[in-house]
């Protein structure tokens, strides 16, 4: 048995066979021990951007595979950022069609089941500031979660980036009332303490175990409590970053609110606020005007384009505004530097994709994905066909990304095997 | 059942002390050994074990409950001539009698009732008792709130409602955000500020608007904001109070368009900027009317409210274009009696094949416009089909009046009118202020419930007697019982500190409302000090989910709630009076597993769309609720004479014809509606909300269906199936039949044991479909459906009207299994032995006195097994 191995009971000659089955048509290189992406890589962060509309496939995957390929139009802004990235085709969670669905995306198989980032950040996020950070852009409706926890319940995405800023940057008056907060707050827990101590002498002793289980969670939230007070007197991170004055909220202002929520979320990884950072990108009614031309059809009027090449053009013109935005945010983990000398491009595995494979016809299938930084070996399409019957899962790659930021898993949803030969 | 009520507390001890019980084993009497040798150690001795029953011992130690459970086991199968097998020798009724009657002695020595464990309110209840605490029906919980586990089936026993770190964070969360309600931190003085917009500062959506050199086009009065309004994208009011509104619009007019002679009608209204854009544009408030009639430029300004988050909207609310059917087919019709070209030109865009199927996708917005009026100024355009009776005409009216038409193609006819007229303009709009504060609804709904929590201060009051009043009048019922000299205290002594340390009282107040809602008095259940008062407690939630009204609490303080007949009186009155209520929405979608519908999408060859699944839950709870209110016979449940429906779901679900009723939408209005007894609808096992909540919206599994009736219906739940067993998942598509595929389980005699139980009732229900239609054949296969099967006690029955029928002639067992789900809902804890012998007797007595639903649930609130802690 390899000694490095972390997981002694995976099959690893099956490994070998899937390997042979799904990714023959593939010129790979040669096959080292599976576990390679697994070991300490200094990739520590979590990123995931998802379209609610999709991604136009023609437009967003290359007609080439492997190195060299011609950048398609939708992600012509990342041109710069070539060698930085892997473009995914054929992939996808084998999930159900339509909108309903859409949270496949990140939850696997299942939709609105725990998602891949919320997994992370319960094993990676738990000693930050925040365990993670959930964002949204462009929505005019009820909001669509993409990230889910261990129970399935919808996370609340920020909307606002004046309240992800005061999340992140704590002014001088908030930091003093949430100081008062969690003063008084503690002094009320002495009370309740005692009053449940009475309590509890006056059950029985079965009924005594019932409120010992109280008195575990109100001394975990009292840990919590004394961790947030100290964390509140630590020097907080300052940032010169100004906001405008107004938050960009009304689905129009879409690109705009993207931009200023990277260039937040930037700050909040080099803050090392956070280390898990989701961003949903909505839409719905919204016209844009775009490159000087107002586009012929609202947002999701456009993802139904039933082919007509106009309504593509301006569906790709969203979609490649959305990568411009998304181009400045790696550009910026490239030029920011962690405190370990490294680029936060490096220490961050960052996940583009969307769980809407085909809008124009609610289909799910070959979800449109792209894998950045992380310190993988990057700069290909690759390109996965579905049909083989070993065909690799979205999942699978997850697996990989999660084993890239050390932890020890070997399965997603539906997927229990990985894509680490692929960037090895 | 006089027993008092407090001594059943005593009895508490007794049991909770049960694991440390002394052994009390006793040899089995030797006419017993007699007939179980006779009987049933052919199937159950140590060697054979059959369904892993082992009835083969000398001795029994009956304070083992491990041991008891085998017995209580055998007991039921005795009890219900399931054991031994119909088709083998049986005891004599004497021989029979005897086994059971000393079981039982044996049995109910040890088994006694009562014990439900403390726990904390589930979700629904947590929710009501806050309203009901703050009197604020509009509390809603925060997203992300953590739900409940259930247990035996409901999310009122203990097991599936531990407390976690995750509900501890969740209650201190939501204690703060209503703490802030009542007593908000002080927030800066309100600054006056200007803001400007032109046309490309406000949101395009759809249709809606267009922006044209200076001025920004409405066309369409849909009372949907997002297909007819604009509203400025970068514009909040941050301070609740009035303002000052500019608005300078005209009238957009050119020779092409009809003219319009009246004023055009601007409405400015008043929307939070976070609303739905799919909000219907009336329940905007609505500002001013500002009423437009020159092709020039007007200015007019006003003063109006805005509140904290709001914006304007505005919307031309006389236009000619409405997106909305029926009107969207008379603006349709109207431009085709004018302009055949312009009619062949809509019949080519949407028919772009020449046949008859609409090809919708490239016809949305301005890309939408441009190829119909490719079409229109086309000079070679087929003008043979452009006459009003013409069949495509037809059709595209037709379209035109359903969601299609309002989704699809309405938006490029708004193009039409952007371009040419008549169209409403804004050129500019420019807010100030707050010129002078305003109370918004919601300032007024937080001095509400400030003053619901503070009181009146008596005049002269000292700070520390007003306190004290106040913790009087709210710990009491924030605790839902009477509350020690002790604990009053102890609170005072954290509100005086507070004060001391130089704090308002207003923020005292913010800590104590922050510190009763984490506290175990507020969050759990049956921790209460005095049996009057669990009681009390435990009916109220009950039958309302919410917290004791002033009358229950008040019987419960005099303690008259524990003489006989007084708590039975208390059940009449909180009794469910209409199927919204709290008690029929949550005991029934738990029970028969509607509230599964909200997760089930039905496969659209069903037809089954979110009005149909609505009204399949409607008619479930309001059958229940009839059921209940008019005492109906529990043989009713079964095979009534009666259901509630629309006509149009009875046609399209049921294959019913029903004269329709009145009111404006007679099709669609729920009414009780009669029919024969004895048919393939009607009672609990035809309605379509139950046979859709036991499928899964594409296929059926007789199985699963099984599994449900014998859980659900005849309250005898086969034991979990065993793990190393594949799924039998019958493929309906195949060539084989479900009932061919369920062979299967009989043939293996480990599997045989449970499927001769659970299979022939699944298939049974097999000519209902996933979502309750009547069918004959199975899909795909075309083969015959034959619902017939022999039930495990020998009965033949050939289809869901024998079945029926069958289960009218038990129906004790059906009325037992209610009587359990009941009382495991409103006691929180799965019944014993002893108290399923109490049911037993309540429901034969109940038989006897008429069979009411009505008597039989009030009968459980007085027995001893609801009464007791």
């Amino acid at each position: 048995m390899n000694p490095r191995n972390p997981f002694p009971h995976a099959p690893s000659i099956g490994r070998r066979q899937f390997l042979r089955g799904a990714l023959a048509a593939l010129a790979l290189p040669p096959l080292e021990t599976w576990s390679a992406a697994s070991a300490p890589t200094g990739a520590r962060n979590f990123v995931a951007v998802g379209t609610f509309l999709g991604w136009h496939q023609n437009a967003f995957f290359p007609k080439q595979t492997g190195a060299g390929y011609a950048m398609p139009e939708t992600l012509s802004p990342l041109e710069p950022h070539r060698d930085a990235f892997t473009v995914f085709s054929g992939l996808d969670h084998r999930a159900a069609n339509g909108h309903a669905a859409w949270s496949n995306y990140l939850s696997g198989v299942t939709p609105n089941s725990y998602s891949l980032d919320q997994r992370i950040a319960d094993e990676l996020g738990q000693n930050s500031r925040f365990p993670s950070i959930e964002l949204t852009a462009g929505s005019g409706e009820l909001p669509h979660p993409m990230s889910f926890t261990r129970r399935g319940v919808g996370l609340p995405m920020i909307q606002r980036p004046s309240v992800l800023y005061r999340r992140l940057f704590v002014s001088k008056s908030d930091m003093a009332r949430t100081d008062y907060l969690l003063r008084s707050g503690r002094s009320g827990l002495d009370l309740l303490k005692d009053d449940a101590k009475r309590l509890q002498a006056a059950v029985s002793n079965r009924d005594k175990d019932r409120l010992e289980e109280y008195f575990e969670s109100f001394r975990a939230v009292e840990k919590r409590m004394e961790r947030q007070l100290n964390a509140l007197h630590e020097p907080l991170p300052e940032t010169e970053y100004q906001l405008p004055t107004y938050d960009p909220i009304t689905p129009n202002l879409q690109i705009e609110a993207e931009t200023i929520l990277y260039h937040l979320m930037a700050l909040a990884l080099e803050t090392e606020s956070t280390r898990v950072l989701t961003l949903q990108l909505d839409g719905l009614g919204q016209v844009f005007s775009l490159d000087g031309r107002t586009l012929g059809a609202g947002y999701h009027g456009l993802s139904h384009h039933g082919n007509d090449p106009r309504m593509i053009r301006d569906l790709v013109t969203i979609e490649t505004a959305h990568i411009h935005c998304f181009a400045g945010f790696l550009q910026a983990l490239k030029e920011k530097k962690s405190v370990r000398g490294k680029t936060l491009l490096e220490e961050t595995v960052v996940l583009l994709g969307t769980g809407t494979g085909d809008a124009s016809r609610h289909s799910n299938a070959n979800l449109p994905t792209l894998v950045a930084g992380g310190g993988f070996q990057h700069g290909r399409h690759i390109a996965i066909d579905p049909r083989q019957p070993d065909a690799p899962l979205l999942g699978d790659l997850y697996v990989t990304l999660m084993q890239r930021l050390g932890m020890e898993v070997d399965k997603f949803s539906n997927a229990s095997r990985n894509l680490n030969q692929i960037f090895s | 059942m006089n027993r008092p009520f407090c001594s059943a507390w005593a009895g508490l001890a007794f049991v909770s002390l049960g694991a440390l019980e002394a052994a009390d084993t006793q040899p089995v009497p030797e006419p017993i050994r007699g007939m179980l040798a006779r009987h049933c150690l052919d199937c159950h001795d140590a060697s054979e074990k059959k369904g892993d029953v082992n009835l083969d011992h000398e001795t029994v130690d009956w304070a083992d409950p491990a041991q008891r459970d085998v017995w209580i086991r055998a007991f039921d199968a005795v009890e219900r001539g399931l054991m031994p097998p119909p088709k083998k020798p049986q005891p004599s009724d004497s021989e029979r009698g005897a086994a059971l009657a000393y079981w039982e002695q044996a049995l109910l020595k040890h088994v006694k009732i009562g014990g439900s464990a403390p726990r904390r309110l589930n979700q629904r209840e947590y929710l009501s008792t806050v309203r009901s605490l703050f009197e604020w029906p509009g509390f809603v919980l925060p997203v992300g709130f953590p739900g409940d586990g259930e247990s035996h089936g409901f999310d009122t026993v203990s097991d599936g409602l531990p407390i976690s770190p995750a509900h501890f964070e969740a209650y201190r969360s939501v204690a703060l955000e209503i703490a802030d309600e009542l007593f908000p931190p002080k927030k800066q003085g309100a600054q006056s500020q200007r803001w400007e917009a032109g046309p490309r500062d406000m949101v395009l959506s759809f249709s809606a608007a267009s922006v044209w050199e200076d001025a920004l086009r409405l066309v369409s009065k849909s009372a949907t904001a997002f297909r007819s309004c604009t509203w400025p994208s970068r514009i909040e009011v941050k301070d609740s109070g009035v303002y000052r509104i500019t608005v300078d619009a005209s009238q957009f007019n050119t020779p092409a368009g009809r003219p319009f002679s009246v004023p055009m009608l601007l409405e400015v209204r008043a929307r939070d900027l976070t609303a739905s854009d799919r909000t219907n544009v009336n329940t905007f408030r609505l500002l001013k009317t500002i009423e437009v009639r020159s092709d020039a430029p007007e200015h007019t300004v006003f003063e109006a409210e805005l509140y904290e988050g709001q914006t304007v909207l505005f919307r031309w609310a006389n236009a000619e274009m409405n997106h909305d059917a029926p009107e969207l087919a008379d603006v349709y019709r109207r431009w085709f009696e004018e302009d055949k070209r312009f009619l062949a030109a809509w019949q080519k865009a949407i028919f772009p094949t020449g046949t008859l199927r609409p090809e919708l996708t490239r016809l949305r917005g301005l890309n939408g416009w441009e190829v119909v009026r490719k079409h229109w100024e086309n000079p070679g355009l087929d003008l043979s089909q452009a006459t009003m009776e013409a069949e495509p005409t037809q059709k595209i009216l037709e379209l035109a009046n359903s969601l299609s038409g309002t989704t699809s193609f309405a938006d490029a006819l708004c193009h039409f009118y952007h371009e040419r007229g008549p169209a409403m303009e804004v050129h500019r709009l420019s807010l100030e202020g707050p010129l002078r504060p305003a109370e918004s609804p919601r300032d007024s709904l937080r001095a509400k419930l400030r003053q619901h929590w503070v009181g009146e201060r008596q005049a002269g009051e000292s700070m520390e007697a007003a306190v004290n009043g106040i913790l009087r009048r709210v710990l009491p019922r924030a605790f839902r019982r009477p509350v020690s000299a002790e604990t009053i205290r102890d609170y005072q002594g954290l509100v005086e500190r507070h004060l001391e340390a130089g704090h308002s009282f207003e923020e005292a107040m913010h800590l104590l409302v922050r510190n009763v809602l984490v506290s175990p008095r507020f969050l759990y259940h049956g921790v209460e000090e005095g049996s009057e008062h669990l009681l009390a407690n435990r009916l109220a939630y009950f039958l309302t989910q919410s917290p004791p009204d002033e009358r229950l609490s008040g019987l419960a303080a005099e303690g008259r709630l524990l003489k006989r007949g007084e708590l039975q009186k208390e059940a009449v009155r909180l009794m469910p009076k209409s199927h919204h209520a709290a008690f029929v929405q949550s005991f029934v979608g738990q029970w028969l597993d509607t509230q599964r519908l909200a997760t089930i999408m039905p496969d659209p060859r069903f037809k089954f769309e979110d009005d149909k699944i609505a009204t399949a839950r409607k008619e479930t709870e309001m059958f229940f609720t009839e059921m209940l209110v008019r005492n109906l016979p529990m043989t009713d449940f079964i095979d009534p004479d009666f259901t509630f429906s629309t006509p149009e779901f009875l046609r399209a679900v049921y294959g019913i014809q029903a004269p329709t009723g009145g009111g404006s939408r007679p099709d669609k209005a729920m009414t009780r509606i009669p029919m024969e007894r004895g048919g393939r609808f009607g009672g609990l096992l035809g309605q379509s909300a139950i046979l859709m909540a036991t499928a899964n919206g594409v296929d059926t599994q007789p199985v699963i269906r099984g599994v449900w009736v014998l859980e659900n219906i005849l309250g005898t739940p086969p034991p979990p199936p065993p793990k190393n067993v594949p799924a039998l998942t019958p493929d309906t598509r195949g060539s084989k039949s479900p009932r061919e595929l369920l062979a299967a389980h009989t043939k293996d005699a480990a599997c045989a044991v449970c499927h001769q139980r659970i299979d022939p009732l699944g298939l049974a229900l097999e000519n209902y479909d996933p979502v309750g239609h009547w069918r004959e054949q199975w899909p795909g296969a075309g083969l015959a459906i034959d619902p017939g099967c022999v039930l495990p006690d020998g009965t033949v029955i050939r289809g869901p009207v024998d079945l029926k029928a069958w289960l009218v002639a038990h129906i004790d067992q059906f009325s037992q299994c209610v009587a359990e789900k009941l009382l495991t809902y409103g006691t929180g804890r799965p019944l014993n032995f002893a108290e399923k012998r109490e049911v037993r007797d309540l429901v034969k007595r109940n038989h006897e006195a008429g069979n009411g639903f009505r008597d039989l649930l009030l009968a459980l609130v007085e027995s001893e097994t609801f009464r007791t802690p």
